[in-house]
C-alpha cells in the first residue's frame, strides 16, 4: 500500500506529468569538429587537380570551369568525407571541420610523385589519353584526335607512331587519361608522402 | 552418422537479433539444439580485388571499409604494414597517438558488442545505458580524428592530426566518465539473478575446445587462453600491456572479458597521456616494394594483412584474415551444440561477436 | 476525407515501424542506425520503433552495398512489407556504391534498381542526426492519405 503512495506522489507531480508528455532530447547539433562535407572558401582555385589526385572515392570530386573561374564540386552520395582534399589543397581553397586550422597549426602536408606507366602491348597509339589530359590541354591547345604535336612541352604524345611520355614531373596525377583509355593500357603510379614541417610547393 | 532431428529450424539472414545478415541453421530435437551450421555469403564485395593496383592512399579506405566496428585496427595493421614493407620510421608522438586511437576504438567496439548482448538478452535497459556510454567514446574519438566511423587517422610515416590541450582535457574527463558509468553496468551485469539465468554456464567453450577451433581474441582469453598479439606490438610493450583472462568460458565471462578490457584500454590511455612524448606526427617516408605480413589484435581478435607491393608502393596482392572467422567456427562448432533452449542461440551466437563484414568482406 | 480518417491518418504518421536491412555493408552505416537508438538521439521519442520485423514495418531502411545474394532476396523483402511502405537508403553504398564501385567489385548497385526508394541519405556513413531526420521527413508522408488512397 505504501508503495502505491509512493508511486501516486511521484507521478502524479505537475513536473514529472509535464516532462513525460513533452520532453524531447536537446537540439542534435554538428559539432564543429566533425569534417563535414568540404565546403569553398573564398581563396580562387588554381585547377591543379590536386584534390582529384589524393580523392579515395570513385566519382566524389570535380574540378569545372564556370564562367571563366575554376571551382572543385564535391558529389554527395560519392563523397566519403575524408578531408583528404582539403589537406592536400596547396591553396586551401577547400575547407571541412577544424582541418584546415589545424594543418596550418601543424604545418602538415602532402607530396606527390608521379609516374606513368604505358603497357605497350595494350597500347592502340589512339591518343585518347594525350587528348584527354588537362595539362597537355594548356600546353598545346591545337593538340587533336590522335595525340600528334609539334609541342615538345607536353606531358606525352604520340610519336613516330608510339606513346612517348615526355615530361613526366609535369604530370598532376588526375587520372583522366586512365579513364580515357579504352584498353586501360595507361598507369599513373601516384607516390603520395606526409609530410611535416616543410614549405608547401 | 545421421542425427535424428524433430526440426531444423535456420535464423536469418534478416532476424531482429542480428546487426548483419548470416544464416544459422539449428538442428534440433525439442528445445535442445543438436548441431549447428553458419551460412554465410550474404556481404561478399570483393575488398580484396579492388585493393589491387592502388596505391596506399586508396586502400587504406578500403581496408577500413572492411569493418566499419573497428576501422582503426585495419587502418593501423594495413599501414603498419606498408610501413614495415618500405622502411619507414614512425615518430614517437604517433606511435603513441595511434594507440590512443585505437584503444578508444577497441572501448566503443567491446561497449557496442555488450550492448547487443544485452540487447539480445532482452536486457534492454543495460542495453540503452551501455549504447549511451558508446556515444561518449565516439564523442572522444571524433574530436581527435574528425570523424565518428570511419577515421582515416593513420598514415604512412605518421597520423593525419595533432592532440590539442584542450581534446586532452576533455578526453580525460570523458574516460573519467566512461570509467564511473562502466564499472556501475559492470556490477549490475555481474551481480543480476536474472543475467545469471541467461549467461553463466550458457554456450560454454572449453580451453580445449577453443584450442581446436583455433578461437581468438576475447573469445578465446574468456577460455583461458592468454593470447593477444598486442603483447608482440613495440609501443604496447612500451605500455606494460598483459592480457586479461577468464576461466569459465560460458557468455557470462566473455562479456565481463570484454567490460574488463574496456577498463584496461582506459589504463593504457591514461599511460599513454602521460607518457605522450612532444615532436613531430609524421616523418615522411614513401612506399616501396616488398611483402610482409603484418598483425594487430582487434576488439574481436588477431587481425592479419599479407601485403605484396610494387617499387610505386601499390599493392599487387593483399590477402586479409579476420578474427570472426574463426570466432564464428568456434560458435557453431562447441558453443551452440548442447544449447538447451532455443532462445540462447542468438545470445551464444551474439557473445562471440561475430562480425559477418569483416569475415567476407 | 472525413474527421475520422483524418484522426486514423494523424495517429497512425505518429507510430511508425522500421525495419533495416543490411545488404553488404561494412558495418559503418549499420551501427550509426543502432545509435540512433541511443538515449541521445531516441528514435523512440518521434514514436518511431525500429521493430526489424518486415511483416510489420512501414519504412524500410536499406543499409549497403547491393551484393548478389541479395539481389532475389530484397525484393522478396520488400514485397512482404504491407502497404503502404517507403524506403530509405542509408549510406554511399545504395546509393552510389561508394568505394566498391570499381571494375572489379562483385557488388550490383545502386539499390534503387530492385526496390523504390523514397529518400537517400549520403555519408560514409552518414551522423544518426542526418538518418533521424531523413526518417522523420519521410514518416507522415507514408500515411498522409492513406485512408483516402487505401483500396
Amino acid at each position: 500500500m505504501r508503495s502505491v503512495f509512493w508511486y501516486l506522489r511521484e507521478f502524479l507531480r505537475v513536473p514529472w506529468i509535464h516532462a513525460f508528455l513533452f520532453a524531447k532530447t536537446a537540439p542534435l547539433l554538428t559539432p564543429p569538429y566533425f569534417r563535414e562535407y568540404p565546403s569553398l572558401t573564398d581563396v580562387e582555385c588554381t585547377h591543379c587537380f590536386s584534390c582529384r589526385m589524393i580523392c579515395p572515392a570513385p566519382g566524389a570530386i570535380e574540378v569545372l570551369q564556370e564562367g571563366g573561374a575554376w571551382h572543385p564540386v564535391i558529389h554527395r552520395g560519392h563523397c566519403l568525407r575524408c578531408g583528404l582534399c582539403v589537406e592536400a589543397c596547396p591553396e586551401g581553397v577547400l575547407s571541412s571541420g577544424r582541418i584546415l586550422r589545424w594543418q596550418e597549426e601543424d604545418r602538415t602536408s602532402f607530396h606527390a610523385t608521379f609516374h606513368i606507366a604505358v603497357d605497350h602491348t595494350k597500347c592502340m597509339r589512339c591518343g585518347n589519353c594525350c587528348v584527354s589530359c588537362p595539362v597537355n590541354k594548356e600546353q598545346d591547345p591545337q593538340m587533336a584526335s590522335g595525340g600528334h604535336s609539334s609541342n615538345d612541352e607536353v606531358i606525352m604524345k604520340i610519336a613516330g607512331g608510339k606513346h612517348t611520355v615526355i615530361h613526366e614531373d609535369r604530370c598532376v596525377g588526375c587520372r583522366t587519361c586512365e579513364g580515357a583509355c579504352p584498353n586501360s593500357a595507361i598507369q599513373v603510379a601516384r607516390i603520395l608522402e606526409g609530410l611535416q614541417g616543410v614549405a608547401e610547393g | 552418422m545421421k542425427k535424428v532431428v524433430d526440426v531444423s529450424i535456420p535464423l536469418g539472414p534478416v532476424h531482429p537479433c542480428w546487426k548483419e545478415p548470416a544464416r544459422v541453421k539449428c538442428e534440433t530435437r525439442g528445445e535442445k539444439v543438436l548441431a549447428a551450421e553458419v551460412e554465410l555469403g550474404y556481404m561478399k564485395k570483393g575488398i580484396e580485388r579492388i585493393m589491387k593496383g592502388r596505391p596506399w592512399q586508396e586502400v587504406l579506405f578500403l581496408a577500413e571499409r572492411v569493418c566499419g566496428i573497428c576501422s582503426v585496427i585495419h587502418n593501423m595493421v594495413f599501414i603498419e604494414g606498408m610501413e614495415a614493407v618500405s622502411g619507414i620510421a614512425v615518430p614517437d608522438r604517433a606511435a603513441y597517438l595511434r594507440v590512443i586511437v585505437n584503444e578508444l576504438d577497441r572501448i566503443q567496439s567491446h561497449l557496442l558488442a555488450n550492448f547487443s548482448f544485452c540487447y539480445t538478452i532482452e536486457h534492454e535497459t543495460l542495453a540503452m545505458y551501455l549504447l549511451n556510454t558508446r556515444e561518449r567514446a565516439m564523442d572522444c574519438l571524433e574530436r581527435i580524428t574528425g570523424a565518428r566511423v570511419n577515421k582515416a587517422f593513420m598514415i604512412p610515416g605518421g597520423v593525419r592530426f595533432d592532440l590539442r590541450d584542450n581534446d586532452r582535457a576533455a578526453l580525460l574527463t570523458d574516460l573519467d566518465w566512461i570509467q564511473n558509468e562502466v564499472d556501475r553496468y559492470t556490477r549490475m551485469f555481474d551481480t543480476g539473478p536474472l543475467i545469471a539465468t541467461r549467461t553463466k554456464g550458457v554456450g560454454i567453450l572449453t580451453q580445449e575446445q577453443a584450442r581446436i577451433a583455433r578461437a581468438v581474441g576475447p573469445t578465446a582469453r574468456a577460455s583461458g587462453i592468454a593470447e593477444d598479439v598486442r603483447l608482440a606490438h613495440p609501443t604496447y610493450r612500451k605500455l606494460n600491456f598483459a592480457p586479461l583472462v577468464r576461466m569459465e568460458g560460458d557468455n557470462h565471462a566473455r562479456i565481463m572479458l570484454r567490460f574488463g578490457e574496456i577498463f584496461q584500454s582506459i589504463g593504457l590511455i591514461h599511460r599513454c597521456l602521460s607518457d605522450l612524448p612532444e615532436g613531430p606526427i609524421r616523418g615522411g617516408g614513401t612506399c616501396g616494394a616488398g611483402e610482409t605480413v603484418s598483425r594487430g589484435e582487434a576488439p574481436r581478435g588477431e587481425l592479419s594483412y599479407f601485403i605484396l607491393s610494387d617499387e610505386y608502393g601499390r599493392i599487387v596482392d593483399i590477402a586479409i584474415r579476420t578474427p570472426s572467422i574463426m570466432n564464428i567456427d568456434a560458435c557453431t562448432h562447441f558453443m551452440l551444440p548442447g544449447v538447451t533452449s532455443l532462445a540462447d542461440v542468438t545470445s551464444v551466437f551474439v557473445s562471440a561477436d561475430p562480425c559477418i563484414a569483416c569475415n567476407e568482406r | 476525407m472525413n474527421l475520422l480518417q483524418d484522426a486514423k491518418n494523424w495517429v497512425r504518421a505518429r507510430s511508425i515501424h522500421v525495419a533495416y536491412v543490411d545488404v553488404g555493408s561494412c558495418n559503418g552505416c549499420d551501427i550509426e542506425v543502432l545509435a540512433c537508438l541511443a538515449p541521445r538521439y531516441d528514435i523512440e521519442q518521434y514514436g518511431i520503433l525500429v521493430h526489424n520485423n518486415p511483416r510489420e514495418a512501414d519504412i524500410l531502411l536499406v543499409v549497403g552495398a547491393m551484393t548478389p545474394q541479395w539481389i532475389d532476396k530484397l525484393p522478396a523483402l520488400w514485397a512482404k512489407i504491407p502497404a503502404p511502405k517507403a524506403a530509405i537508403a542509408i549510406g554511399n553504398c545504395p546509393i552510389s556504391g561508394c568505394v566498391y564501385n570499381r571494375r572489379e567489385t562483385y557488388i550490383l548497385g545502386p539499390v534503387s534498381k530492385y526496390i523504390p526508394i523514397a529518400a537517400e541519405v549520403p555519408g560514409c556513413p552518414p551522423r544518426p542526426t542526418e538518418i533521424l531526420s531523413a526518417v522523420l521527413s519521410v514518416a507522415p508522408t507514408v500515411f498522409r492519405d492513406y485512408e483516402v488512397k487505401r483500396p
